[in-house]
């Protein structure tokens, strides 16, 4: 860091700052013996992945390793929205024609490696560094099942408590970072009732990923899961902490914006940035929209960790845990992808710039590059580094899955309940059809019985 | 009723209006916006005229630029592109055309065949059309995925192809069977009396009295073809291979929305069947008369 | 005659395929492990809350849309039957809302009925009407208004068609005769007019309530089913357990009801029709 802190006595444009890259990443460091395999195979290596210029960095890396060794193959990026994963995996695998590589969320990594769907990667892990994780994490946070690995990391990805520092400075309403959910509760009342346009929290309540994901942070803190892999993944979901977070959410809805109810990725983010809520639960992409089209709104922002619940003191966020995996029905080109895939993780200068591609949305994984100098150069970390670090590295002590809650054990039925939006249909339940919480705790509670009792050959004998 | 007051003339003119108006606004309206700049988009109160008409959104789309994102003063490459666009239009054309052709000459034969000709089972043919007819195709989608997936063809446009076969045969055998009943056999007779050979007779007598149901029947499969979403969304998967319907749905993906440019497709989207309604709208209008009234 | 027996592979094929499906297990990412499941599907469809709150919403659905649908068509139907100048322009431009795409007319829907920055709202709170920006497809009951609203506006143009068409039939000494004994204007729709569209108005109703009890993209691309499952019908309860659930056979058990529906209501349509063609008066 030192050497590069005299080169800015002001921010850096984006335009010098890729350059700089550019030259450092021509200049390619010596490869190892393995990585320099050619293969002499031909044609089209599909790679999936989701919205967002990373996984399009990702595939440059990736061609770039095809321009050296396998000048035949092409890699290209097929982009899936979140909404249309199941959609898509359901026809690709139906008509036995998956991606060659795939980049996708820890849920359904799970739900795919414990189905004998992909390829285990455990000589990538050791081409790419066992050691190199950053603190705080495990590699089977990403997907190991039954002692291999079938995960890359490609990012971790938390969601945090998104806050507009100005309104809540404004109403004098204390600092975000020890509040507790009454706190955070009081401080959204607070806004909808002084500030007219403005509502106080924006959360998704729509039947979609969205709400999955944010009701499972809330659900996690409260101390409640799904299923208990210690106790043959026996659902758990009809609790007192599961009526207690559902509650939770029905006592925000009067401060969420009226539209919640329908609301997924995209409406959060856009309520955030065009100033129509003061706080919200979202990961590192309105940062990049706020700096383009709302810069009041960019100058304000900030994340912090999530509310802590009183009683338990947890301040869960959900965490992604994206990775990448290899499909093996019908793939004619595991060993590219796999070269391809250590190449590029290999690389901390491809690793930097995925980063980069949207700040802070994805977080590095491994310790070289997080703490690699050129990661700070971005014009981001001039005025947003407490947010950033939030979101790399504080959040980590905090982070849960769906597919691994309260990192107590993977449980690869999440992808199947996301699919079906269970845990957003039961959230619905209260919040749209008002039921009693008790209630929707104990329809959820059925409906993941469900899919435990359709889904008991992917538990492989545990159960 | 042969002359209205004046009065009730203006009336009736007015709602008229009024009505054309009502039916016609969300395309009007979607032209509007299409026409704006993006920041006039989303500005408050929205106005029905675009302040600064622009054709960026069409260009966008014609050529394929992509689209960008910017994240801290540069530039990066959204998933919202409309970069395909072209090849979605192009995808649909083929596809309607492909399957219009088909069905028309399966059926424009078959009905001829079960009108002229006498074996068993043409007396059920037409009666299975009307069910067919009346199947929606969301029954038939997942089975016929099915068979695509046996036949590897899933993925391809000839899958979509086949599909809207399955959904325009029958309503185009149901119309094209009342119409050759209705064409007296005399004519045909005497003409193979007189030594025409049958293909002849069909070409020369029976293909002109018969042409106002085939264009009718042809215009509804290319109605049907270019409007499906449901086949398309289910049979393909890559993003080059759909057709308008799907691939629209597309510029819903990444964070944001761009209306303005969802707008201009949808426009160019309805385009080319506006153009045809023009063209053959009496057709249209007399082929459902006759085949949904007369029955 | 090769070309009937083609006709009818095209037509019966998939329908059989669907009914069959229906009487097994099939899971997609896992297709070969697909088993027999006889009545199961069925059973498991009729034991779901789910499925009866889509029929019941479907029928709801239905029936307004016809409602509406007919009333309006009818109207129009009268209005564009009126000797005026240049009429034959309004009548052409009539079916145009039947070949725009649905998707396009959903997408122009959910642009123009968005609560922040759509013209539906602000045009209302300009004329004053409403004070606040109304959800229009964030409300269960105001989504399953503005599908509603879609389908008429889709559909109706068809309905009127079909009325005009008959209208032009209706020999114009019954009206001149009517106007000799003194009726007025009502009394000469009531007797004359209705009674020669009763014929065509059965079909039609029939007809138009046998498809949009079973309509799938003017709901799902307008709301999805939702909010909630609010707009669920029919055809998205089948999409969903297959797509969602990934039961490819409920979704086709559905199906199979769906169609047993559709039988049962062409049924009705031919005994109709038979009665139709009996002279009348």
């Amino acid at each position: 860091m030192a050497k590069k802190n005299s080169e800015h006595s002001r921010p850096m444009t984006r335009r010098k700052f890729l350059s700089n890259l550019a030259a450092v990443s021509t200049g390619a460091v010596g490869l190892p013996a393995w990585a320099q395999q050619k293969s002499s195979k031909t044609g089209t290596v599909r790679v999936w992945g989701e919205p967002g210029p990373y996984a399009g960095v990702a595939v440059d890396a990736m061609n770039e390793w095809a321009k050296k060794f396998a000048p035949g193959l092409a890699f290209k990026l097929e982009t899936l929205s979140w909404d249309s994963v199941y959609v898509k995996l359901m026809t690709d695998l139906a008509a036995r024609n998956p991606a060659h590589c795939i980049s996708v969320e820890s849920p359904i990594a799970y739900q795919l490696m414990a189905d004998l769907l992909l390829e285990p990667l455990d000589d990538v892990v050791e081409k790419v560094g066992r050691n190199r994780l950053v603190d705080g994490v495990k590699w089977e946070y990403w997907g190991a099942w039954k002692g291999k690995q079938y995960v890359l990391p490609a990012h971790h990805q938390p969601h945090l408590l998104v806050v507009r520092m100005d309104v809540i400075n404004e109403l004098g309403l204390g600092d975000p970072d020890k509040w507790d959910w009454n706190d955070l509760r009081n401080a959204a009342r607070t806004v909808s009732e002084k500030k007219k346009d403005m509502a106080g929290i924006s959360l998704a309540l729509g039947r979609n990923l969205c709400t999955d994901y944010h009701f499972a942070a809330l659900l996690h803190s409260a101390g409640g899961r799904m299923f208990d892999p210690a106790n043959k993944y026996q659902v758990v979901f009809d609790s007192p902490e599961t009526v207690e977070a559902l509650e939770y959410v029905k006592s925000l809805q009067p401060y969420m914006p009226k539209g919640a109810v329908s609301y997924s990725f995209l409406e959060v983010v856009d309520s955030i940035v065009t100033g129509r809520a003061a706080i919200s639960f979202y990961w590192g992409r309105p940062y990049g929209r706020a700096a383009e089209e709302n810069k009041t709104v960019f100058a304000s922002l900030q994340s912090f960790n999530h509310a802590r619940h009183p009683k338990t003191g947890r301040r869960s966020n959900w965490n992604d845990f994206q990775g990448w995996c290899i499909p093996r029905p019908n793939n004619q080109y595991v060993a590219e992808v796999k070269a391809a895939l250590a190449y590029y993780q290999t690389s901390p200068q491809w690793l930097v710039r995925y980063c980069h591609s949207l700040m802070p949305n994805v977080s590095p994984t491994y310790k070289d590059v997080l703490n690699d100098p050129t990661l700070a150069t971005h014009p981001f970390f001039q005025t947003k580094k407490e947010t950033i670090m939030n979101y790399y590295v504080n959040s980590l002590a905090h982070s849960s899955s769906t597919g691994n809650e309260m990192l107590k054990g993977v449980n690869p039925l999440a992808g199947v309940v996301h699919g079906r939006s269970i845990l957003a249909q039961t959230v619905q339940k209260v919040a749209v059809d008002n039921w009693k919480a008790a209630d929707a705790a104990k329809w959820g509670a059925r409906e993941l019985e469900q899919v435990r009792k359709e889904n008991l050959r992917l538990l492989g004998g545990a159960a | 009723m042969n002359t209205l007051g004046v009065l009730r003339q203006v009336v009736a003119y007015l709602v008229l209006l009024v009505v054309t108006f009502l039916i016609c606004f969300p395309l009007i309206w979607a032209l509007s916006t299409s026409l704006k700049a993006p920041k006039d988009v989303m500005a408050t109160p929205p106005q029905l005229l675009p302040p600064q008409p622009t054709l960026e959104n069409y260009r966008n789309l014609v050529t394929g630029k992509q689209q960008y994102f910017r994240a801290d003063q540069s530039y990066v490459p959204t998933t919202a592109a409309p970069q395909h666009f072209m090849s979605w239009f192009g995808n649909s054309v083929v596809v309607s055309l492909g399957s219009t052709a088909i069905s028309i000459l399966i059926s424009t034969l078959a009905a001829y065949s079960v009108t002229r000709f006498r074996y068993w089972g043409r007396r059920i043919v037409p009666y299975f059309s009307l069910l067919g007819y009346m199947v929606p195709s969301i029954i038939l989608v997942f089975p016929l995925f099915l068979v695509m997936t046996e036949l590897r063809l899933t993925n391809s446009l000839w899958s979509l192809t086949f599909g809207y076969v399955s959904i325009t045969l029958p309503f185009c055998m149901w119309l094209l069977w009342a119409f050759f009943r209705s064409i007296p056999i005399e004519l045909e007779e005497a003409a193979m009396i007189d030594g025409a050979s049958r293909l002849r007779v069909f070409i020369d007598i029976v293909l002109p009295s018969a042409a106002p149901g085939i264009i009718a029947a042809a215009i509804f499969s290319l109605i049907v073809s270019w409007n499906d979403f449901l086949f398309a969304r289910v049979f393909i998967n890559s993003i080059e291979n759909l057709p308008l319907t799907v691939g629209v749905m597309h510029f819903f993906e990444g964070t944001h929305v761009d209306w303005g440019l969802m707008m201009a497709a949808a426009v160019l989207m309805t385009v080319p069947m506006a153009i045809l309604f023009m063209l053959m709208q009496r057709h249209l209008v007399a082929g459902f008369g006759a085949g949904a009234v007369k029955g | 005659m090769p070309f009937a027996v083609a006709a009818l592979v095209f037509m019966v094929y998939p329908v059989a395929e669907a009914v069959r499906l229906a009487f097994y297990h099939y899971n997609p990412l896992n297709p070969d492990g697909t088993n027999f499941a006889g009545l199961d599907n069925f059973r498991a469809i009729a034991a779901d809350p789910l499925f009866w709150q889509s029929f019941r919403q479907a029928a709801v659905w239905t029936a307004c849309s016809i409602v509406l649908q007919t009333a309006i068509g009818v109207a129009l139907a009268l209005l564009l039957h009126l000797p005026l100048r240049g009429i034959s322009i309004f009548r052409g431009l009539l079916l145009f809302p039947y070949i725009v795409p649905t998707v396009v007319i959903a997408l122009i829907l959910q642009w123009m009925l968005n609560a922040d920055v759509g013209v539906v709202n602000w045009s209302l709170r300009g004329a004053g009407l409403i004070d606040e920006n109304v959800y229009w497809l964030a409300s269960p009951g105001l989504a399953m208004l503005s599908t509603i609203a879609l389908n008429v506006w889709k559909y109706t143009p068809f309905v009127t068609i079909c009325v005009l068409a008959r209208l032009q039939t209706i020999p114009l000494e019954l009206y001149d005769a009517a106007k000799v004994d003194g009726a007025g204007t009502f009394r000469r729709f009531a007797d004359i007019t209705l009674p020669q569209l009763a014929d065509v108005l059965a079909v039609v109703v029939i007809f138009r309530t046998i498809w949009t009890f079973n309509k799938f993209e003017e709901i799902y691309l307008l709301t999805r089913g939702g909010p909630g499952t609010s707009t669920f019908n029919l055809a998205i309860y089948s999409f969903e357990q297959s797509v969602a659930s990934l039961k490819l056979g409920v979704g086709a058990a559905t199906g199979v009801v769906m169609m047993g529906l559709l039988f049962v209501g062409s049924l009705v349509y031919v005994r109709v029709f038979r009665f139709d063609e009996e002279p009348s008066q």
